[in-house]
């Protein structure tokens, strides 16, 4: 009786966007955002936000430099000299792009996670707490509860428990893709970065790291870039669709996906680019 | 017009336009069956009259098919924008013209039972109503071939039109009754049957806004206009309300 007076007091909405796209802030912003691999233009002019605490999804075909977009955000092309970044890339209003603007900070709050993922040659435990030791320094009580944790927002925990002493490389793919998103948010980043982390998974691996991508939004800013056009439209509250280098269509996914403003959008989302 | 260009995958493509053939295969059973019915009635031919009746469940079973594609569709292509639009609207429109078809197989029904008593006037008045009807479904038809909003709203706004003869069609039938009870049981028969072609008309609009939404991805702007007023009838000097 208390059950069918609840269902049917429950309100009938008729329309419900997703709430999570709404009222978002900016974390990250880049403003004319140019890159130049050597005298390859591969990022023209682009101007986005990225929202706080939401996931902003990157697609498009290959080469359309949405996986350049993604370095930029944490400088990892720093290490390559002929490579080079122009225009604005704000992170809480400060220019990360600027050569004052410290990379061990900028790494610190930035995490990133790659398509394959790359255990280092340790002991589980070890893969989480080196990067740990790289910034702070902890007790080994304090240690062990920060690795517990990020093993624990990783939803790995569990699964390894009992084999932290263990090596990382004995875990299986869609494991060790957890574990070094543990790794990532062991710091404690601002933003997480992922370059098309379940592309190497299984569909069940795959779907995990979903379900922990959506989990994870509410404490981080998520940054993915996915050739998944489903996995794009499942997880994400903002997509930006990139062509040639070209931002050609930003805004929250259910529009994007359902309405999209741009014919080359809807030629990429519905399988008609030639 | 609304363009679109192939999709890489070509079995999409034919998949997609297996639908639209499908529905429009069912637009045109229904309006042939709509048209038919209203000549039995006319002619006083039961016999073609009852195979109307038997013939309706050719559009129920394209109903089914396009229902099958529809789930196939979602499931392995998982269609997104106007690809899922498409789909979806296929499977509103195609319950939309099994509704026609139920209508029109009624109106056959009536036909024969009105065949068993003695003709009335007002009989006369039902070509133009199933015309009109049939016209409206023809449009909508040819604007969803051509996924054509323009030609869809068209065809929408004469639902009015329609709304407006079959409240003209309903007086008469009540001045005819209240003239002569012994019509009363054709004149009912007939009432049912404007009522049936009425609703027809209705549920062509329904599959105008469905051609809107394909093209446009929201809804028809015009807000519904009511023309059926009937409900607010009351038969001259009785206070009996229509």
């Amino acid at each position: 009786m208390t059950e069918l007076a609840f269902s049917m007091n429950a309100p009938v909405v008729a329309h419900s966007p997703r709430p999570t796209a709404a009222n978002a802030t900016a974390k990250m912003s880049a403003r004319r955002l140019n890159f130049h691999y050597d005298r390859f233009h591969a990022i023209k002019d682009v101007s986005l936000d990225i929202a706080e605490n939401r996931v902003t999804a990157l697609i498009g075909p290959s080469g359309c430099g949405k996986s350049t977009l993604l370095r930029t955000f944490n400088r990892i092309y720093s290490i390559y000299p002929k490579q080079v970044a122009s225009g604005e890339l704000l992170l809480d209003g400060e220019n990360i792009l600027h050569p004052k603007y410290s990379l061990n900070q900028l790494r610190s709050k930035v995490g990133m996670v790659f398509q394959k993922p790359v255990p280092f040659p340790m002991t589980i435990f070890e893969n989480v707490a080196y990067a740990i030791r790289h910034y702070e320094k902890l007790s080994k009580a304090e240690m062990n509860l920060r690795v517990e944790q990020a093993l624990n927002q990783a939803a790995l925990w569990d699964e390894v428990k009992d084999k932290l002493k263990q090596s990382a490389l004995g875990l299986s793919g869609g494991q060790q893709q957890r574990l070094c998103i543990a790794r990532a948010v062991a710091l404690k980043p601002d933003v997480l970065l992922l370059d098309e982390p379940t592309s190497a998974l299984d569909p069940i691996a795959t779907s995990r790291i979903e379900q922990l991508i959506a989990e994870l939004a509410g404490e981080f800013t998520i940054a993915i870039v996915t050739h998944n056009m489903q996995q794009a439209a499942r997880c994400s509250d903002f997509t930006a669709f990139m062509y040639l280098g070209e931002l050609v269509e930003f805004g929250p996914t259910e529009k994007l996906f359902t309405q999209p403003g741009k014919k080359q959008t809807e030629d990429y989302i519905t399988g008609r680019f030639g | 017009m609304h363009q679109t260009s192939e999709h890489i995958v070509k079995s999409y493509d034919e998949e997609l336009d297996r639908l639209t053939g499908e529905i429009l295969r069912m637009g045109d059973l229904a309006l042939n069956e709509l048209e038919a019915a209203i000549n039995a009635a006319m002619e006083r031919d039961s016999e073609t009259a009852q195979r109307i009746v038997d013939s309706d469940q050719d559009v129920d079973n394209l109903e089914h098919e396009v229902s099958h594609d529809v789930i196939r569709l979602l499931a392995l292509r998982q269609p997104m924008a106007s690809d899922l639009r498409e789909v979806l609207a296929a499977l509103r429109i195609a319950s939309d013209i099994e509704r026609i078809g139920d209508y029109s197989a009624n109106v056959a029904k009536r036909a024969i039972a009105l065949n068993r008593v003695e003709r009335v006037r007002p009989v006369f008045s039902l070509p133009r109503l199933g015309k009109l009807a049939g016209d409206i479904l023809s449009e909508v038809l040819l604007a969803y071939r051509d996924r054509d909003a323009d030609r869809a709203l068209l065809a929408w706004a004469r639902d009015e039109e329609l709304d407006g003869l079959y409240t003209g069609m309903f007086r008469e039938l009540l001045t005819y009754m209240m003239e002569d009870p012994r019509t009363i049981t054709a004149c009912t028969h007939l009432l049912f049957m404007a009522k049936n072609i009425e609703r027809i008309g209705d549920h062509a609009t329904n599959i105008a806004e469905n051609v809107y939404f394909i093209v446009h991805g929201n809804r028809m702007p015009q807000a519904r206009r009511k023309g059926d007023r009937t409900a607010s009838l009351v038969a001259p000097g009785s206070g009996i309300a229509g």
